[in-house]
């Protein structure tokens, strides 16, 4: 088939940098404008390997210059329908550099294309044979792909013209984008790029949970994965359903033992106090429980000042850091506020104090209204938190009450009466691991029990007694 | 192909010897790429050249407005594309700015795109020329790799030689498998010319070329005029073309 095409069609032609010198034209780019678009069609509506192009072709322009383009596709199939769209779209990225002699930079309307003056002077002479060889490469590759025709423009009205119809295909698109949650999918994402500081650290990725990071989405994690999934991204199956709203899976669960090195074999992804996520110290900000308030916290890397519990930000990602899953303290990505599963294990929101008025002022839109979350303005300490809680009506303010009562009742009941070990929070204090040394960590579950983990330790012992508290 | 590395202390003309470099090597045939990895960025003046935006800046504005991105953007594609756009391209020669240091965030992602992203990058180009701090900053961190050569520059004094001495152990640390360390002294006068030669013969350092003190770089310097535009009788611009030669470049 190549045979047709006066240039080569390899992967080994990806990569492909045309220099200025080399440039017969450029097209689109940060010089000019220019988008491409694939849109779904009935396979009436579209005419099998048609090209149409308005505008001057490749013999037509000045050899040096830089000109408008455009690229709309319109596909046909039984299995094509709109929402593949994007993922076809992405495509005509990897099959354009696939040519020889023409360099296809980004997507959608920021995409920048070369052709070289060797492809020009092989017998390259019209941006219809680039339209006919990508439209090859798309039924090629896609076979679902029944029927594809294109237009391709270079007239800058035009281009301007159908930008407009470009953009509200887009903006469609990330509107139903934004709308897929974790319970959509059956797979979510993992990524390792911390473990050499945070060698028990399990990331995963879902779709309504960033990294803690803040760089990767569930998106990334899958492109990423596709590319390489033996590089540092790789997926993740969800498995089975252990607890929706914690949003806990068997098939994290599995991968947390994988990737901690057995250290955890529970986590729930929109969870504060139970088998919280682990958090690595790339976190752009960490949460803390403050049992005074029974409420939560968030400090943000660029906060210097300290918290209401007395902390800055560095002691808290120091104690928190390093992979583990401490609870009572939680790294998150700034992104996970505006996730409609923030925490819906405990309320979301609802459990929410206080956090730097910077910070409260990026994720505004996603805190509930009828809740005020404090700033250092309005509290620097518990007491001055206390106050701002009552006199706005926090929803945690009810749950102290409700706390006193029951407490009073049970020394009523069983004065003696010492609390169980390991009782669930939030009544607990947030206690980092006792014991704690470089190749040691013990932390009591919240389930009750104690888990200790040793890896590459040797340790004589001359006798131990283990004593149950009298 | 070949990668360079050019590094030493500052001041010890470091970047002087790769813009000669890169001159000597635009007037053959090659196609180079010149990266300028040190954060003071002087190389872009010394081939008489201006850059407005840096690959530091461009990762940056990627980590900034990534939240309110498109959800399922190619955040790699993305990111190529900024840095193509901020590529200076010049005939024989395309320069590439690494600009300023990662901030206090998390840099593990944004470098990791960035790393696939300079490897595609280098391999269409003959010659990678590099100019970093002795640092060597972003070659431990695996953004540029695959370096073959590293010429480190010192001047006349002891310390530039002990500079030398701890880059290369901070290779051998780095483990940055690079195929030969070169020292090139520079600002070589007729009376430290055999002490430095014996002192570097001590260290078991390999010179591989010796620059004379340069009135015309002096000159140069003073007039903020671009040393590739140095006069081809220099006695910089002819020790570098014998250095290059050594080299096998």
């Amino acid at each position: 088939m190549a045979e047709e095409f006066p240039f080569e069609m390899s992967p080994m032609y990806e990569g492909e940098r045309i220099r200025k010198d080399d440039l017969y034209v450029e097209l689109a780019g940060p010089k000019s404008k220019g988008f491409e678009l694939v849109r779904s069609a009935d396979m009436s509506e579209v005419e099998d390997g048609k090209v149409t192009l308005i505008g001057p072709d490749l013999k037509d322009m000045e050899e040096g210059s830089t000109y408008p383009f455009a690229m709309i596709y319109r596909i046909a199939g039984e299995g094509v329908e709109p929402d593949i769209e994007s993922i076809v779209e992405r495509r005509n990225h990897d099959f354009q550099n696939y040519i020889q002699g023409y360099m296809h930079l980004n997507q959608r309307y920021d995409i920048w294309v070369r052709i070289s003056k060797a492809a020009v002077e092989k017998g390259l002479e019209s941006l219809k044979q680039i339209a006919e060889a990508t439209m090859m490469m798309f039924k090629n590759e896609l076979p679902f792909i029944e029927k594809i025709e294109a237009t391709y423009i270079t007239d800058l009205a035009e281009v301007e013209k159908e930008l407009e119809e470009a953009k509200k295909v887009y903006e469609a698109r990330d509107a139903r984008t934004r709308d897929l949650h974790d319970e959509d999918v059956d797979t979510f994402y993992g990524c390792t790029l911390c473990q050499s500081f945070a060698p028990t650290n399990v990331c995963v990725v879902t779709p309504d949970r960033v990294s803690l990071c803040g760089a990767i989405n569930w998106f990334d994690g899958r492109a990423a994965a596709k590319v390489d999934p033996e590089g540092p991204q790789f997926p993740i199956e969800k498995g089975e359903v252990i607890d929706e709203i914690g949003g806990e899976y068997s098939g994290v669960n599995e991968a947390a033992v994988r990737l901690s090195g057995g250290m955890y074999d529970r986590i729930k992804l929109h969870s504060f106090f139970e088998y919280p996520h682990t958090s690595c110290g790339c976190f752009e900000v960490v949460g803390f429980y403050m049992p005074e308030v029974d409420g939560i916290g968030w400090v943000d890397r660029d906060f210097k000042g300290t918290a209401p519990n007395g902390l800055p930000f560095s002691t808290m990602a120091g104690q928190t850091g390093g992979g583990r899953q401490v609870v009572g303290f939680l790294g998150i990505g700034i992104n996970y506020f505006r996730s409609p599963k923030f925490l819906q294990a405990d309320g979301g929101w609802k459990k929410v104090v206080w956090m730097p008025k910077a910070l409260k002022d990026k994720v505004s839109d996603s805190i509930p209204e009828s809740i005020a979350v404090a700033t250092e303005e309005d509290a620097t300490d518990i007491e001055s938190l206390k106050k701002f809680l009552i006199e706005k009506k926090h929803p945690v303010v009810e749950t102290w009450t409700a706390e006193e009562e029951e407490e009073e009742k049970k020394e009523e009941a069983a004065p003696a009466a010492a609390p169980a070990e390991g009782a669930a929070p939030p009544s607990g204090i947030p206690t980092v691991a006792p014991m704690q040394m470089p190749s040691m960590t013990v932390s009591g579950g919240s389930g009750g029990g104690l888990k200790i983990v040793l890896s590459n330790a040797k340790i004589t012992v001359d006798k131990i007694i283990v004593k149950k508290k009298e | 192909m070949k990668t360079i590395a050019i590094t030493g202390k500052g001041g010890t003309g470091k970047t002087a010897v790769a813009a000669l470099l890169i001159k000597y090597l635009t007037e053959g045939d090659n196609t180079i790429l010149a990266i300028d990895a040190d954060p003071d960025t002087n190389l872009p003046a010394a081939l008489g050249d201006t850059v407005e935006k840096t690959v530091g800046e461009m990762r940056e504005s990627l980590l900034e407005e990534r939240d309110e991105l498109p959800p399922d953007i190619d955040k790699k594609s993305l990111l190529e594309g900024k840095i193509y756009s901020v590529l200076v391209e010049r005939p024989r020669y395309d320069l590439l700015v690494m600009g300023r240091p990662e901030g206090p965030g998390c840099y593990c992602y944004a470098n990791d795109l960035l790393r696939g992203i300079m490897d595609r990058i280098v391999k269409n180009y003959e010659i990678t020329i590099i100019d970093t701090a002795a640092g060597l900053e972003h070659l431990s961190r695996g953004i540029i790799r695959d370096v073959t050569d590293l010429l480190v520059v010192t001047d006349g004094s002891r310390r530039g030689l002990e500079t030398a001495e701890r880059i290369r152990d901070l290779v051998a640390e780095l483990d940055l498998k690079i195929d030969n360390l070169y020292v090139v002294l520079n600002k070589v006068t007729d009376t430290n010319r055999e002490r430095l030669q014996e002192y570097a013969n001590e260290l078991d350092l390999k010179v591989v070329g010796m620059i004379p003190f340069d009135d015309n770089i002096a000159r140069f310097d003073l007039e903020g005029l671009p040393l590739a535009g140095l006069p081809e009788d220099s006695l910089s611009v002819i020790e570098v073309a014998k250095i290059a030669e050594k080299i096998g470049l």
